[in-house]
């Protein structure tokens, strides 16, 4: 999909799938794109070029919508409703029948943990509360895919733990998570997949797992660092930083390691240390991306 | 057709939960009762000093009514402008529409939805405040107007028309710009219709046709026109000719081609609103 908005593109190229029954993380910088993805997904946006399917459909048509749940970025609801009001009126418009309709409002109340505020107005709940009530409104109708814009942003830790459980949850009982998210903590606890976006393209992708493993160095300790080091351990990885004697190798595979250590010292190099270093997901997306909207 | 009734029926129950419905009822009371006490004094003082003309308490009768319809007129256009300028554009700013919209129903279903609640939401108000007028200048005077059912009936279109032209405009436009579109625009309707009456009252070809042109352009005022001809009796009517009329009033029926274009202008708007939203990225 591509978006433009004039001449201001949001989203240059952006080829994504999701498969079903997977929690798929959708990172990246602020104003890297991510809403607008969701949003095309959703129908609010139409994009300028490229098409999205969802569950089948051509996203944009109501149909698409019927078996989805969407939790916007900014969570507004109509402040004057109560939350069961809130929830009735989606309820309707998801075409869920009357005679359901107040058993499940009580069931995904309980759920997202707000049992017996549905009484109380929007405009009385606390941020957490009007995030909680979002949640529930995108779980109320049952939906196969359910798309989650931030859904923490408002959560202390309980609330994201929570959420976080919420999400595991879902994924046992067969739904498809869309989760974006800046958090890359949310991200790395719960997703299957992911794909990182970074000024309207997508820069990396794949299964969790793969990409931080993937993605490994040996941090290097010696008593000089020069020209011909540099260029002899070029052959196993890519180098990274030197500080004074030390330097961060990137590298496939870690099992190189004892071949660079051969390498150093043969050509006369005296090694302090060579440790290899798994990277976390924050150091793989800090190498990908840009510094965001700042 | 269901998701275009269950967001009219969420529009009205938003109208009665932020006490909108309360408000409107208390004052319009007020109004209905305010104007009953007055037009009886005054049609009373009327009837007691005729100053030897047996037509005048009847032209103190249409003075009144004309005069108390103008402005229940202007309250039912001020409501309309009201309901529709933010109506949309209102939960955009606002961000609430997202979630709505996301349900599986299309654009023009929501707007449809929101049409038909603030249409039926505004015709009750005319429908109850000209009803009572009239009822009232009956009642005490025995008042007869042309057609007083054309009369509110126009009066009806007319707040359509309004509110349709806002929700159009807040299809697309932000909330304030919308309002300051549509309030001139009610405005300078209500000066083209002035200035038609002067042109023609002093015989202005040029300025008659600046007021005709717009008259067409923003149809609002007249519509007004239209309605305040039903709202007067015959012997008022008939003696006005060489008289003088009320210079807001009109003191011939519509025409047809008239008529047609009121009727024509809110349907393409609302078509022209459709259109406009389904495109609109949120």
């Amino acid at each position: 999909m591509r978006k433009a908005y004039g001449r201001q593109v949001a989203l240059h190229d952006v080829t994504l799938r999701v498969e079903p029954g997977e929690v798929f993380g959708f990172l990246g910088p602020n104003g890297a794109g991510k809403t607008t993805a969701v949003k095309i997904l959703t129908g609010l946006v139409h994009a300028s070029a490229g098409q999205a399917r969802v569950l089948g459909r051509p996203a944009g048509e109501p149909a698409a919508r019927r078996r989805i749940g969407y939790l916007p970025e900014h969570f507004r609801f109509q402040e004057w409703a109560t939350g069961t009001a809130l929830l009735d009126f989606h309820g309707r418009l998801a075409g869920l029948p009357a005679g359901q309709r107040p058993a499940r409002i009580a069931e995904v109340l309980e759920l997202v943990g707000l049992a017996g505020r549905g009484g109380q107005r929007i405009r009385t709940y606390s941020k957490g509360m009007t995030q909680r009530i979002g949640l529930a409104q995108a779980l109320l109708g049952r939906p196969e895919l359910v798309l989650l814009d931030e859904p923490t942003s408002a959560l202390d830790p309980v609330g994201r733990r929570e959420v976080r459980d919420l999400i595991r949850w879902l994924r046992e009982q067969g739904v498809t998570v869309f989760l974006n998210s800046h958090l890359l903590s949310e991200i790395e606890l719960v997703c299957d997949r992911v794909a990182i976006i970074d000024r309207g393209r997508v820069v990396r992708g794949g299964r969790l797992a793969d990409l931080v493993g993937s993605a490994t160095a040996l941090r290097v300790a010696v008593d000089r660092v020069d020209e011909p080091l540099l260029a002899a351990l070029g052959r196993y990885g890519r180098v990274e930083s030197v500080d004074g004697g030390n330097l961060t190798l990137l590298v496939d595979d870690v099992d190189v390691a004892p071949a660079v250590a051969d390498c150093a010292v043969r050509a006369g190099y005296r090694l302090f240390e060579l440790v290899p270093v798994q990277r976390s997901l924050e150091e793989v997306f800090l190498g990908l991306v840009h510094g965001g909207d700042r | 057709m269901t998701a275009t009734l269950v967001v009219a029926r969420w529009t009205v129950t938003e109208a009665v939960s932020r006490r909108l419905v309360l408000a409107a009822i208390l004052l319009s009371a007020a109004f209905v009762g305010v104007f009953g006490l007055a037009f009886s004094i005054l049609y009373g003082r009327a009837e007691a000093e005729t100053g030897g003309d047996a037509n005048f308490p009847v032209f103190a009768a249409t003075l009144l009514t004309v005069l108390g319809l103008y402005a229940v007129q202007f309250l039912a256009a001020f409501l309309a402008l009201l309901l529709s300028t933010s109506a949309i554009s209102g939960e955009v700013e606002s961000g609430t529409l997202h979630a709505v919209l996301a349900r599986p129903l299309g654009r023009g279903q929501y707007l449809l939805g929101r049409w038909i609640a603030s249409v039926a939401l505004v015709s009750a108000y005319v429908v109850a405040m000209a009803g009572s007028l009239v009822l009232i200048a009956r009642v005490v005077a025995g008042y007869q107007p042309v057609g007083p059912v054309k009369a509110v009936a126009l009066l009806v279109l007319e707040t359509v028309l309004l509110l349709t032209a806002g929700l159009l405009g807040s299809s697309f436009l932000p909330t304030l710009a919308n309002a300051v579109v549509l309030f001139s625009l009610f405005g300078l309707a209500w000066l083209g219709g002035i200035v038609e009456f002067i042109g023609q009252t002093f015989s202005n070809q040029t300025l008659a046709n600046l007021g005709v042109v717009v008259s067409l352009v923003f149809p609002s005022d007249a519509i007004w026109r239209a309605a305040s001809y039903y709202l007067q009796p015959p012997l008022f009517l008939g003696e006005a000719v060489t008289r003088g009329g009320i210079p807001f009033a009109a003191l011939t029926p519509p025409t047809t081609a008239l008529l047609l274009w009121v009727l024509a202008y809110p349907v393409a708007t609302l078509l022209a609103a459709l259109r406009t939203f389904a495109r609109r990225d949120l």
